[in-house]
Parts: structure tokens; sequence; C-alpha cells
């Protein structure tokens, strides 16, 4: 009895305890948050308008290039195309660029405090989170604009699957940023070397081009092509965990209207995004979790 | 059996009173580093390594089997020289360190206060970093609001309170860490030659708030080279020098032992 009564006490004091911490942490996290964006855009004339105004700025940029410049993607929902690619890998290339150096950065802190070290790379993702609340009302801005264009309405409830598949992403890019700002701790070309992969991911992506046109067009093909190159660049593209989310949120957003498909049908893309969140966050954690008690001898 | 039972409520009567007393529990602790030039921080240099079968770790011992005690209330000044160790086991009892061996207990809120700035951003106000800093000794938003005003009045920073802290002088930005430190109602003030920044005035008023402290029951752990300061301040001191524990005990036998240390060394 007494015995039980021991355990049962021990275990509520390390439920507290450990709720103390969270609560501890949450708060860190929350006043980072608030620090980053601030900092992002002070001496700014505009200031947080910019969240706004950069994913349209972008497109535009991309817009006029390839829609008006190369001819490339000609249908009326292009623009929309070209935002929503840029609005998801904008949110994975913001959080890790940021995460990747955040350990090594708050230096400062975490020698002479005692923080979890964790609260760096969830203070970027969550800023990224908001910076994606604010591209949205780019997004809804274009897809009105474009709604007009084509005499088509493209809003529908499925947008609002968004809030669905935010936590996936969230996982996704936060597992990615565990293993970056870990790994930038011991081994400092990291960071150059994710730079130029960055680059490459961004073209591997379909963030303005079309995985149709490129793998399925049977115009121009040599041999070399058709039995090589073309199964190595399928295998990429579908390897490639943004391709499935910029492919997600396209269909949410406009896709599933513009092609009279039923949303229910993008259900098991949902399951493959939650799988891709949950094996990066995992990875992830279990790297950082394992050489975090030996970051602060590094930094 | 009938002993047994005995001798077991007893000690379940006796160890309350014995963990509520101490606050500060170092027992046999050593800490070890890898030395700076052995140091790889980049791929080039791990393989460069690899393949001249080099990369194997140099390890230096900074502090060796350091066993004390600090009961709630009381202070303890660290003394020695510079390198001895004495910013380790600040950071050992900050729980910033992980001992490589011992065990390192401390009870209640620690606030360190360890070098000028402790973990202040330099790109954010100084009103922003009242709230981070808040937030990473434990409290919540509402809290460090309510104590915003104190900290600010005691930081003798009104009107600077909304330029970034890279903007501050050095005696500014010390001010605004103690004010911080004080404010939170730490159980343990861990402060690393702090007490000797900021001008006449300032520091004036720092003694003043410690002493005031002390007598609240804050244990104060301070490293210090001014043994006029350890005296007043503390009852107990620690000297280490070259990773060990040289003597430990009454202040004023520690002080008077490292000093007739240091002047032989001189001679």
């Amino acid at each position: 009895m007494n015995t039980k009564e021991n355990i049962f006490q021990r275990l509520l004091a390390f439920l507290k305890k450990k709720a103390l911490s969270f609560k501890k942490n949450a708060n860190i996290v929350r006043e980072l948050v608030k620090k980053n964006i601030k900092v992002q855009y002070r001496n700014s004339v505009i200031g947080a308008l910019w969240t706004v105004l950069n994913p349209l700025l972008n497109m535009l940029v991309m817009f006029f290039v390839f829609s008006v410049v190369l001819n490339y993607g000609s249908e009326k929902t292009y623009a929309l195309y070209i935002l929503c690619g840029n609005i998801m890998f904008s949110f994975v290339r913001a959080s890790t660029t940021q995460s990747l150096p955040s350990i090594v950065h708050n230096r400062g802190l975490l020698t002479k405090n005692k923080i979890s070290q964790f609260v760096f790379p969830i203070a970027n993702n969550l800023g990224a989170v908001v910076n994606f609340a604010f591209s949205s009302i780019a997004l809804l801005g274009v897809m009105a604009v474009v709604s007009i264009i084509a005499k088509q309405s493209f809003f529908s409830f499925n947008l609002l699957l968004v809030f669905l598949m935010l936590p996936a992403l969230f996982l996704f890019s936060y597992g990615l940023s565990l293993i970056l700002a870990a790994l930038y701790v011991f081994f400092r070309d990291i960071q150059h070397f994710y730079n130029v992969f960055l680059t490459l991911w961004t073209y591997l992506t379909p963030v303005f081009w079309k995985v149709g046109n490129v793998l399925d067009s049977k115009e121009s093909d040599t041999q070399a092509m058709a039995l090589f190159i073309k199964p190595m660049l399928r295998l990429i593209v579908h390897a490639n965990p943004m391709y499935h989310f910029v492919t997600y949120f396209r269909d949410i957003a406009y896709g599933c209207v513009e092609n009279g498909v039923s949303v229910w049908q993008t259900f098991p893309l949902l399951g493959t995004l939650y799988l891709i969140g949950l094996i990066f966050a995992g990875i992830g954690t279990l790297i950082f979790s394992l050489t975090r008690s030996k970051f602060i001898y590094y930094i | 059996m009938e002993e047994k039972n005995l001798t077991q409520e007893t000690e379940i009567a006796t160890a309350p009173s014995q963990i509520d007393d101490t606050i500060i529990e170092v027992s046999d602790v050593s800490m070890e580093f890898f030395t700076r030039d052995e140091k790889i921080d980049n791929l080039k240099e791990l393989f460069v390594r690899l393949l001249k079968g080099k990369a194997k770790r140099k390890v230096v011992r900074v502090l060796n089997n350091v066993s004390f005690s600090v009961k709630k209330g009381e202070s303890i000044g660290l003394i020695g020289h510079n390198g001895a160790g004495k910013s380790t086991l600040l950071k050992l009892i900050a729980e910033i360190y992980k001992p490589t061996k011992g065990t390192v207990k401390v009870r209640g809120k620690v606030a360190p206060l360890l070098n000028l700035g402790a973990g202040f951003d330099p790109e954010s106000s100084a009103k922003e970093n009242v709230y981070l800093n808040g937030a990473i000794l434990g409290y919540s938003r509402k809290e460090i609001a309510k104590k915003y005003e104190e900290i600010v009045e005691f930081a003798e920073l009104g009107e600077y309170m909304h330029i970034p802290i890279k903007n501050f002088s050095s005696g500014m930005v010390a001010r605004l860490g103690f004010a911080i430190a004080i404010d939170v109602n730490p159980d343990i003030l861990l402060v690393d030659e702090i007490l000797s920044v900021g001008d006449e005035n300032f520091r004036k008023k720092c003694a003043r708030k410690v002493n005031e402290l002390r007598e609240k029951g804050v244990t104060f752990v301070i490293v210090s080279h001014n043994m006029g300061q350890v005296k007043s301040l503390c009852q107990k001191a620690i000297w280490i020098e070259n990773s060990e524990v040289m003597a430990y005990g009454d202040v004023n036998e520690v002080c008077e032992k490292y000093q007739k240390y240091c002047n032989e060394q001189k001679i």
C-alpha cells in the first residue's frame, strides 16, 4: 500500500515538474516568436505588411518570367499555381534556414541560462506558421482576381483543410530544422552545403513547372530520355516530400474545384503528408535529443 | 521486525529536514572539457583527421572531485586565480553544464547572473529583453508585466527601455541584468564578477539590495576577486586552485589562506 502511494506521489510530482517546464518553455517560445517577427521588420516603413506583399511580389516576378516572357503555363490558374508553390516552399525554406544556425547564434542565451535547446527550432517554425497566415491573405486576394478573370469561383470549403495540412507541414519542417540545427553545431560547413541544396531543391520541386508537362510529354523523346532519364526524374520527383505538400495545397486551394474532383479523393495524400511529417519529426527529435547535451561545448 | 520499522520511521522523519536545509549539494564533481585546438567543427577537417588517424580527443580536467554543500540562506564565495574553474562550478550549479562525474543537486529557483548582459539579445529592445529573460527565468508575461515598472525603476533606465540593447553601455546592460535577476524572487542567485560594475551609486544600491535579499533568506553564490566583498557578503568560502579545492569553510580562514598563498607565489 505504502509503496503504491509512493509511486503515485512520485508520478504526480514528475508530471507536475513536466507541466511546469512545459509552461516555462511555452513562455520562452512565445517571446522568441514575437522577437523574431519584430526583428524581421524593424526599420521597415510598412512593417508586417511585407509578409503579405512578399509572396505576392515573388509570384508576380515568376508569373511575368514564365507566363509572359516564356509563354509557359497559359491557363488562367497559373498565377495560383505559382503562389501556392511559393507559399509552401517559403515556409520550409524560412524555418529551416533560420533554425540551422539557431543553436550556435543563441549561444549567449544557452551558455548563461538553463534553457531547453528545443525552443529555438520550435520558435522559428511557429514564426513560419504566422507568416503562412499572412501569406494566406495574399492567396485569397489572388483567388478573387483569378475567379473574376476565369469567370468561375474557386472559393470553397476545401480551403479549410489547410488547418489539417498545417500540422503535417509543421512536423516535416520542424524535423528537418532539428536535424540541421544539431548538425550545424558540430559541422559548420553544413550551412554552405544546405544553401546549395536549397537551390537544387527549389528547382526539383514543381513550384513553377508542371510535373505532367515534363514527365508525360512524348514529343521530343530520345531513347535515353525514355528509358533512363525519365524514370529517374519520376523517382526523384516522387521522393521529394515538398512535391506532395505543394500538390496537396494546390488541390485544396483551387485544384479540386477547377477539375471538378471531390475533395475526398485527396485524403490519401493527406495521409502521406502526415507520414512524411511524423518520420521527419521522429528522426529530427531523435538526433537532436541524443546530441543536445553536447551542444554547449561546441558553440 | 519492530526495530526495523522504528529505524525506517526515524529515517523518514529526519530525511525531509535534512533536504529542506540543504539547497545546493555538490558531491564528488569532476568536469572535463575538450581542448579548443583539438576541436573539429567542420566536415573537411574531420575527414582529414580521420585519414591521418588523428581524430583523438584531448581532454582537460577543469574540476577534480569537488564536494560541498550550501544551506538555505547561507552565502558562499568562490575564490581562486583566473582559470581555476570557478565559473565552471557556477555553470554546473546553474545546470548549464552536466558534470562528467558526480552529482549536483539544486533545489529552488536559480537566477544566474553570469558575466555582463547574461543572455541578452543585442538586436531587441531592453523591454523585449526583460520579457524574454523573465520567461527564461520561469515567469509568465503577466507576472513580468507586474514587475516591469519595478525593474525599470531599479535599473534607472526609464527612457531607454525601447532602445536595442546593442546601443547600451556596459554599465547600463549590467544594471538591467541585475535588476531583472533580483526582481524574479530567486532562491539562489549566482553572481559572477558583476557586483563591481556600474557607477559608485549603483554599486551601493546593489550592495543594499543584496543585503536585503540575504536577510530574506536568498542564497548567494559569488565569484569574486575582491576579498573585502567576499568577506562582507559570505559566511563560507571555497578556494579553488588548479581544479582542486584547496580550502573550504569559514570565509575569513579561507580568504586568509588564499591571500597567504598569493603572497608566497609573488616571492
